[in-house]
Parts: C-alpha cells; structure tokens; sequence
C-alpha cells in the first residue's frame, strides 16, 4: 500500500472500504515493519502525549526572552466571564492552542505536530473536541493518523519546515491536518474531508516566516490560535457541503510553489517580516546583546 | 520519514533544531567520551551563539552531556544538575571556519582525564552531525551505533578493524575515512548495523598504530 496524495489516500480508502485512516495505519505498518498494535500504541502515546503537555501548562511561566507567557491563562480567564464572542468548542480551541505554543516556548514538553513551533493546532482541536463532546480515546487515535497521514502528504509533495517554505508550511499544514481530523470525528465523509484540508491550507497559502529574534515565539503562539480556529472554520464548511473549487493536492501543490517564489528573508532567517521591524529590531538589539554574556 | 516525523517526537520545546538538535549534540559527544564529563567548555556559532539564550540552547547541550535524551523534562534545570555533580562547565564563541548556522564546538574533559574535542552540527527536525573529531573532519548521525578510530596512517588497520568487526558479527552500514596528511593522523568512522562488543573495542585499543579508539553506543 502506498500513496503520494491526498487522492490516492481517498480512493484507496473507497477501494477497500475502509476509512482514510486505516490506509495511512497500513501503509506505516508496512513501511516499519510493525504490528497493528505497535503502531496503534505509538499513536496513543503521542496523542496522550499532548494531553500531558495540554495539563501541565504552567500560566505563571515566561519564556526565557521574557516575550512569551501568561496568555493562555488569560484566555481561559475570558472564557470563563460567559461572555466569550465564540460558542465554546473555538474559544476552548483557541485557549489550548495559545497554552501550547506557550509551553513549547518556556521549554515544556509538547509534541512536534507537524513541528515545534505549530504544536499547539492539532492537540488544541483534538483535545477541545474530546472533553467538550465526549468521544472515546480510539477514535480520537484515528483521527490523528488521518492528521497524520495528511501531513505525511504535505510533507512529500510541499514542504512542512518554516525554512523551506515559510509558515504556510507550519501553521498552514497544521490546520490542514487538523480540519481533516474535525470532518472524520463528526462523520463526515471522505470527500468532505479532502476540502477541509483544500480550503483550511487555502486560507494559509502565502503566510510567512518571520519570527522576531529568531525565537518560536512571535508571531508564532497566536498564530498556533489562528490556525486552530481556521481549521474549525474549514471543516465546518466542509460539513455543511461547501467544497473548494480547487482540489487539495492541487492547493498542496500550490504552497510549494509560493514556498519556493518566497524570498529567503521570509524563511525562519529571522531577517524579514515583522522581525525587522522597528520594535522586533530593538528587540533583537537587545538579546543578543544578552546572548553574548 | 514516516507518520512519526510527522506527529512527533515528543520533545521538550522550543525548537526542534535549537533544542531538541542542541540537546543530541550533547548526548552524543558525552558518549562519545565515554566516561562521566568533569569538565565541558562550550563554544557557539552562528544562530546558536545569536539565538541560543531563547532557545534554552545552552541548557540543551549540558542535558545532554548529562546523558539526557530530548524529551526529559529536566533539561531546562540542567544547569543545576551539572553544577551538583560537580561538573564545571562554561560557554564562549566559536571561531570556525564557514561553519553550518547551527553548530557546537564541545571541549570536554572527563572524570579519568580523557580529553574529546568534537563540533556538532543541528541540521533541523532533531537531526545532527557530528563535522569533526579532535581536528578531523567527519560526518555523522549519531542514530547508528558508530566507532571511531584514530590510527596513523599505515596499511593493514582497516583490515584490522573491519575483520574485528565481522568476526563479532556486526554489520557495518558506512564507512568513511580521513587524514591530515598522508602518513600522518588518520580516522576511521564506521556505522555499524549492531553493538560492538566491548572486547572488541578493547582489542583495537591494543594495536599498534591505532591511537585511539572512541565508541557511540546507543544503548
Ligand atoms: S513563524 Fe516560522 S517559526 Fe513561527 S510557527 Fe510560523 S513557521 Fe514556525
């Protein structure tokens, strides 16, 4: 078994009329040689991995720059006032997205998904999914092998590293990954799934890379928010029926090449964006002058 | 790459290159010196000596000197752990040459004396390579089992040390060699499918021509 898009994934799936997900289990078990269980429990492990880092978040930690810290806190603070501008389930998301992206940066553990810095969308949308709605742990491991799956996709034909194709890649895979997960837990079906991923990387297509300091911490935290609630806003138009004029692999196939046309400086170089300016100059004046020491 | 790359590692944040890269470059150069480290001087370069601060990069390459792996969630206190082992460590600026972006030149001593000087490269995900042993260019992961053999430059060690090799039955999956100079100091590096045992590697430290004699385990 083997694919090279998200297509093949969903016809593969229609083929042997099992779920997307059971066709990226099988792939892997071939692929490592292992055991349906083995890799079942590995999965488990990094979703329960996620629910670790989602409970030890710590809001009186500031990162080490001083620039990253206290958010998440305040947000479930605001969430629990009752006069949250969101229904429960994107505020709930937004809340642990920022959480992560904080822990990850006060060096807490989290789990890289796809990387470090975008590590706060997928467990933010899974975990908020599984408390608020109550669906049991397997189903929840399933459905990130589909995220997972889908990022292996991303991955092969586009690129998920900040340095290669700026934060489409990062945040915008994330979400991608992540509004596919949403669609398979609501029972949505295959095909609705494929245009959450279409219109939720759509929506990221062109993002950059422009951390200040060179630091996963700003832009990066919110952005872990923006790309958590972009892939509720993509799988619920998926749900209701809305499909992407543009096919999926087709919008995969479009980040990788905005990726590559981004100039260098819009990259993780730290060299673009917002990390020059005014204030994200002076801020780097200043750490490096601390980093020296 | 598999699914794994994709969700996962799990790995104390905040970056896969500056932390989780950082703290592997620690583990392997500790065990590469093969004893417990007295004492470590830490030189950074290039993104790791502008960002390294915010990335915890510092603390990342003490926890792994200290043996721990990128998940531990100790490695932000590593500092602390170092200093109550006794282990005196310090940081500066690499002068390398045309060096990768990421990169870390460890000077480490060890409890018995042992001497190791080792440049370490973070090349994103988590993964590394480790660019030069004691002044010679090499070039590996560090995710094998690796022997590294330092010889003069004289016929017959490589035979030496591939026959030891397969007669403990280890599979050898690469194998690079260098030299300053032709005659001069040389170095085998070997990535092995399986362990070398330990008597093996004892037998090579007792050859002459061979000067030494350094093994990453991964057990
Ligand atoms: S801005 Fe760059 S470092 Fe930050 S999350 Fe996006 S891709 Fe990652």
């Amino acid at each position: 078994m083997i694919y090279h898009s998200i297509e093949e994934i969903r016809n593969q799936a229609e083929e042997k009329q099992v779920p997307m997900w059971r066709i990226i289990m099988e792939k892997d078990r071939e692929e490592r040689q292992v055991s349906q269980e083995e890799t079942f429990e590995t999965m488990r492990a990094m979703y329960l991995a996620m629910k670790q880092a989602d409970q030890a978040y710590n809001g009186a930690l500031f990162s080490p720059s001083g620039l990253a810290g206290g958010d998440g806190e305040k947000l479930h603070a605001y969430n629990q006032t009752g006069n949250s501008l969101m229904g429960v389930y994107p505020s709930l998301v937004m809340e642990k997205a920022v959480k992560m992206g904080e822990s990850n940066a006060c060096m807490k553990r989290i789990v890289a998904a796809p990387t470090a810095g975008s590590c706060g969308v997928i467990p933010a949308v899974l975990l908020a999914y599984e408390e608020l709605f109550g669906e049991n742990e397997e189903r929840m491991v399933e459905a990130l092998f589909l995220s997972a799956g889908i990022g292996e996709v991303i991955a092969e034909n586009a690129s998920i590293a900040g340095a290669a194709g700026g934060c489409q890649a990062e945040i915008g895979s994330a979400s991608a990954m992540a509004g596919a997960a949403l669609v398979y837990l609501q029972g949505g079906s295959n095909e609705a799934i494929t245009h959450a991923v279409a219109m939720a990387l759509k929506n990221m297509l062109g993002l950059a890379c422009d951390p200040v300091c060179g630091l996963v911490e700003v832009p990066c935290i919110k952005r872990n928010a923006a790309g958590a609630v972009n892939a509720v806003t993509a799988a619920q138009m998926a749900l209701a029926g809305i499909r992407s004029a543009i096919p999926a692999d087709e919008v995969v196939d479009t980040m990788r090449r905005i990726g590559n046309e981004m100039p260098v400086d819009l990259k993780e170089t730290g060299e673009g964006g917002l990390a020059v300016t005014e204030t994200g100059k002076r801020l780097r004046t200043h750490f490096e002058a601390e980093n020296k020491n | 790459m598999n699914i794994y790359d994709i969700i996962g590692p799990v790995m104390v944040g905040p970056s896969s290159s500056h932390t989780a890269g950082a703290v592997k470059i620690g583990y392997v150069s500790g065990k590469l010196l093969g004893e417990p480290v007295r004492e470590a001087r830490i030189l950074l370069y290039g993104s790791f000596l502008a960002t390294g601060v915010g990335h915890g990069t510092r603390k990342a390459i003490i926890a792994g000197l200290l043996g721990m792996k990128p998940d531990d969630i100790r490695i932000p206190e590593s500092f602390v752990l170092a200093e109550e082992r006794g282990i005196r460590f310090s940081f500066g600026e690499a002068e390398l040459k045309e060096g990768h972006p990421n990169s870390a030149e460890l000077l480490l001593t060890g409890e018995t004396g042992k001497t190791l000087e080792i440049v370490g490269e973070s090349l994103g995900g988590g993964r590394i390579n480790i660019a030069r042993i004691d002044g010679i260019a090499t070039n590996f992961s560090g995710d094998y089992p690796t022997l590294i053999v330092h010889n003069l430059d004289q016929p017959g060690h490589v035979t030496e040390v591939t026959s030891m090799l397969g007669h403990k039955s280890v599979n050898i999956a690469t194998m690079q060699l260098y030299r300053r100079s032709r005659g001069g100091d040389a170095v085998m590096v070997i990535e092995c499918d399986q362990e070398v045992p330990e008597d093996g590697i004892r037998f090579l430290t007792h050859l002459e021509g061979i000067q030494k004699v350094t093994y990453l385990s991964l057990l």
